[in-house]
């Protein structure tokens, strides 16, 4: 009697441990699956358009100037061709109706010297100023969850 | 440092950490240097000294340190279910966001049996490769915990082999950009090899089993890039036939404050303990970070 009354719980513990498995295996994946759920609106228009991506570049431009680890590679950039040419990159990226043509990332940072300091500074700033400029939590995060890939293109010829 | 347990060790130990924590706190409050890491990618303070939930470490290394940048930190946790209480004191250290050393000292209060157990817990990780943020397969790390029994009398009692233990496991972690409501998720799987008994505190082996592997995971929502909330897993072996021992579980809400300070607040569910079933209670844990 008490033998049997052991072994169902063991049995039963045994269950329970695999059903609380399964469950937070289950959570897991539908967590997965939900990184692509359909949205009705592109991402361009829930940050607010090109006036606010305009606004965010010139924010963060200030942020930048104001950030001595992060200025001195821009010493010899034209900052109005920069300014242009990070709108269209967040445009594109965001599927707006832009057409990035500049150069890829990873010429673009080229021999610069840059490491995870820098790239990490840099996150930082775009996504202050993306919050000062009124974007929501969920298109921030989705803006900066596109970007994050072209860190391997940013540091692949450092 | 790794001198054997004694009195003096523990009580310099614990007056070592407090002095730690004392600077630490001076440092939060006031503007200086932190990590470039984004805020949240270095956990906080498992139970075991490494980074990572509260039950469980993840891949990620501890405070905000990059490459080029030191980080430490310093933190103190509380842990009560029906008839035990954990206090746990912990510091490590990052080096580069490539190494981190760890050491940890767990003392649990028999409050319904009497007495009390602690352990010394002294852990390495290294990653291995990639970022929680911008790698496509996240940031997988290896780690060994040596824990060391400050009096071994009773878990020896209770039928454990050894007196001392190593574990060691492997970590992977990766952070979904957006992936719920435009929140971004965090995942954490842990593949640990060990012959712990409760995590080490009643000792080593036993007369059911040795060393296996187990498995540890948690999922966690960024409700705000400084809040996040989850839950973990951890199974357990269960080598004693006189104390059954269970998984762990937990719910956890943790909140950077700034890169310096944060505070994790948890239920925990740990199941039947040295005999005594079901323990279920609350968590608390601040850490220190610069």
């Amino acid at each position: 009697m008490i033998d049997q009354r052991k072994s169902y719980e063991c049995k039963y513990t045994h269950v329970r441990r695999c059903l609380i498995a399964l469950t937070f295996t289950a959570l897991t994946l539908s967590l997965a699956g939900c990184v692509h759920q359909p949205n009705q609106t592109t991402l361009y228009e829930r940050m607010g358009g090109e006036t606010t991506i305009d606004a965010v570049v010139e924010n963060l431009l200030y942020r930048i100037a104001d950030d001595p680890e992060v200025v001195v590679f821009f010493a010899n950039t034209n900052i109005d061709l920069f300014a242009e040419s990070l709108a269209s990159q967040l445009c594109d990226v965001s599927d707006g109706p832009c057409n990035y043509e500049g150069p890829p990332m990873d010429r673009a940072h080229q021999h610069m010297g840059l490491t995870d300091v820098h790239f990490n500074r840099l996150v930082e700033h775009l996504d202050a100023a993306m919050q000062e400029e009124g974007i929501a939590l969920g298109a921030r995060n989705e803006l900066l969850g596109r970007l994050a890939p072209m860190y391997a293109d940013v540091m692949r010829l450092q | 440092m790794f001198s054997p347990p004694n009195s003096t060790f523990r009580y310099s130990l614990s007056g070592c950490l407090a002095a730690c924590l004392a600077v630490c706190f001076v440092l939060a409050t006031t503007p200086s240097s932190a990590g470039s890491r984004i805020i949240g990618t270095g956990g906080v303070s498992a139970i075991e000294g490494a980074a990572g939930g509260g039950l469980s470490p993840w891949a990620v290394l501890a405070s905000t340190a990059s490459a080029q940048e030191i980080g430490v930190t310093a933190a103190a946790t509380r842990a009560w279910v029906d008839d035990y209480r954990l206090t746990v004191t912990g510091a490590s250290l990052n080096v580069y966001d490539r190494v981190e050393v760890s050491v940890a000292r767990q003392t649990l209060d028999l409050e319904t049996l009497g007495g009390e157990l602690g352990q010394d817990i002294y852990g390495a990780k290294v990653r291995i490769f990639g970022d929680v943020l911008y790698h496509p397969w996240g940031i997988w790390s290896v780690g060994i915990q040596h824990k060391r029994l400050v009096d071994g009398a009773i878990p020896t009692a209770l039928g454990a082999d050894e007196t001392s233990g190593t574990d060691v496991y492997l970590s992977g972690s990766k952070l979904l950009f957006s992936a719920v409501a435009g929140r971004n998720v965090l995942l954490n799987a842990t593949l640990r090899n060990t012959d712990a008994n409760q995590g080490g505190l009643l000792g080593f082996g036993g007369d059911q089993g040795s060393r296996s592997w187990v498995a540890e995971g948690s999922v966690g929502i960024f409700i705000t890039p400084q809040w996040i909330v989850g839950a973990e897993y951890r199974q357990k072996p269960d080598n004693l036939s006189v104390a059954t021992e269970d998984d762990w579980q937990s719910l956890y809400s943790a909140y950077f404050f700034n890169k310096h300070l944060s505070l994790t607040g948890a239920w925990l569910g740990l199941g039947d303990i040295a005999g005594l079933p079901s323990q279920q209670g609350g968590y608390l844990s601040l850490q220190a970070a610069f």
